[in-house]
């Protein structure tokens, strides 16, 4: 056999067993529509790209941390300090999970405004919000991990939120924390459902997702269906894939540099006794709830307040969840009201955030900060530099000659090329 | 062909069987599941301080102690009687703080403020911070869980 002929002689051999022809087929014939909204088709495949980062660094993390209340605050405090690289680490899983989160958002926002989760997409959605409270629920885990003053305070605060809601909550509180009170039981509990149960739980939720994405291939664009109108479509393969790559790789290159420059620091240990540091907030993406929370009255009527506000705010997530079946007319009045609704939401979200970070700043940063993250030597800092100069150099590069590569399948898109070369599935 | 009975009462009855086992299966073992994951806490009967931590306090002040895993505060009365509190908001379990010069308690988490007698003012908290009944007993002050009459 030539060198040449046992990689053909290979792939028959899998296909023969895994069937690979079919999905490779279908990805062949996979299409996306191209339109001014194409762009919000990217944000999808952004959130991926950072999960994926989560897994690696969380794993190298993994091995390092140990979640009890004698050593959770020491053993980060040694990444930062001691394992080689550490502090970088931890600095892109800290800044991974933010971009992952406003990616998640973005993405969000654009399938709610361009209504994509119309029918048949209602279960996508569905699916979509459900891998946005696991993303929700590894950011309050997660931020516990550190056990300084302020990742102790948000948990005490968020884990005693479910007990307000009559009948349920009290035992949803005591699962959370391991008991009454958040304490040392809080914290392993915590740092399990972070590494095991929400991972399990996110993959299961995407495969659906993805599924569901292909099954159903990319929506278009209301007035284009309403029309009837024909868009031009472009292969997902590789003519949306390479344009896709030139965001990733521009992300990918962002959040090392993010993640050299800005590396978060670190509390000193928490104490179950010490009162709560002034100006506590939790993670930004938490903010506009905490502020509602903070400015609904002690008493309504013969309510609690905070019950109320958690009333509503559970009313608002079960509203989220089944807006598919809520706006089963998008094209109609009804499906314009809801539109506004969304845009009010979103303001709300947004107003309540930065009314939340105008309040008193807080005293406890500086002082929850103790430990800065940062190169250790000038070894380590040059070091750093001329890698991050030869990643960005590489990134620009790969850019380019995407580009290139984009303009050529679009070529060979334009006269036919891809679909006369059909696979054999479609034999 | 017409059949006298039908073949599918027995097929159905058999399934709803096989369905209902395996259903009351899973349920019963939610229970088992769902106990182990509360681990045991009590929260003590009572709290033993030295009497000497707290001698020469002046009426109307405030010092810290620790109930259990939680922050406590002891306060001096007007008539040289203790009252203790529970150092823990009652809006959202943050722990609160004491003021000396204001003369009050404040909960930084969501602006929550008590008075000196632990009595809600200002913010959102619901209620006022709990109370746990003192004795002076010997050379110790003994705080006990449940509420002073």
């Amino acid at each position: 056999m030539s060198a040449r002929g046992w990689w053909p002689a290979f792939r028959r051999w899998l296909d023969e067993r895994l069937g690979l022809e079919a999905v490779l087929g279908f990805m062949r014939h996979k299409t996306v529509p191209k339109s001014g909204h194409t762009v919000w088709m990217y944000t999808g495949s952004a959130i991926l790209i950072f999960f994926f980062i989560q897994v690696v660094t969380g794993v190298i993390l993994a091995f390092y941390y140990r979640p009890t209340l004698e050593e959770a605050n020491a053993s980060i405090a040694r990444i930062i300090t001691d394992v080689p690289l550490g502090w970088v680490v931890r600095s892109i899983h800290s800044w991974s999970a933010t971009f992952m989160i406003t990616f998640v958002f973005i993405h969000m926002v654009g399938i709610w405004l361009l209504k994509s989760y119309r029918k048949p997409r209602e279960l996508t959605w569905m699916s979509g919000v459900l891998l946005l409270f696991c993303s929700l629920f590894f950011g309050f885990t997660g931020y516990l991990l550190p056990w300084d003053a302020l990742s102790l305070s948000a948990t005490k605060v968020g884990t005693d939120i479910p007990r307000t809601v009559p009948v349920v909550g009290d035992f949803f509180t005591k699962l959370l924390r391991g008991g009454e009170d958040v304490s040392g039981e809080t914290l392993s509990r915590f740092f399990s459902i972070h590494v095991s149960v929400l991972p399990l739980a996110l993959l299961a939720v995407l495969a659906l997702h993805v599924f569901l994405i292909q099954r159903l291939g990319m929506s278009l664009p209301l007035e284009a269906e309403v029309k009837k109108k024909r868009l031009a479509e472009i292969p997902f393969w590789p003519n949306f894939i390479f344009r896709e790559a030139m965001l990733w790789l521009v992300l990918f290159g962002v959040l090392l540099s993010v993640a050299v420059f800005l590396p978060p620091g670190l509390g000193g240990a928490a104490d179950l006794r010490a009162p709560a540091p002034e100006g506590i907030k939790p993670e930004w993406y938490f903010l506009f709830l905490f502020q509602t929370l903070k400015i609904f009255p002690p008493k309504i009527w013969f309510l609690q307040g905070e019950t109320v506000a958690v009333l509503c705010i559970l009313a608002a997530v079960l509203f989220f969840f089944f807006i598919p079946l809520i706006d089963n007319k998008p094209a109609s009045r009804k499906g314009k009201i809801l539109t506004a609704v969304a845009w009010l939401i979103i303001v709300y979200a947004l107003a309540m955030s930065a009314w939340s970070l105008a309040g008193p700043k807080p005293a406890a940063e500086a002082a929850t900060h103790e430990l800065a993250a940062g190169p250790r030597s000038a070894g380590e800092r040059t070091g750093i530099s001329i890698f991050l100069a030869w990643t960005w150099t590489t990134i620009v590069f790969l850019v380019f000659v995407l580009r290139a590569k984009v303009r050529e399948v679009d070529k060979l898109n334009a006269i036919g090329y891809f679909r006369d070369k059909s696979g054999p599935a479609d034999k | 062909m017409k059949l006298k009975t039908t073949l599918f009462s027995r097929r159905k009855f058999l399934n709803g069987l096989l369905a209902g086992g395996l259903g009351s299966l899973f349920a019963s073992m939610l229970y088992p599941l769902l106990r182990s994951v509360i681990p045991p806490y009590k929260e003590p009967d009572e709290v033993r301080l030295p009497g000497a931590d707290f001698d020469g306090m002046e009426p109307g002040e405030v010092r810290s102690f620790a109930w259990d895993i939680k922050p406590g505060f002891l306060k001096k009365n007007a008539d040289g009687a203790f009252t203790a509190f529970v150092g823990v908001c009652t809006h959202l379990d943050c722990n609160v703080s004491y003021l000396p010069d204001q003369k009050k308690f404040f909960c930084a988490c969501h602006d929550g403020w008590y008075d000196a007698d632990g009595r809600n003012i200002a913010g959102p908290p619901p209620a006022p911070l709990r109370r746990l009944s003192v004795s002076v007993e010997g050379a110790e002050i003994v705080v006990r869980k449940e509420p002073p009459a």
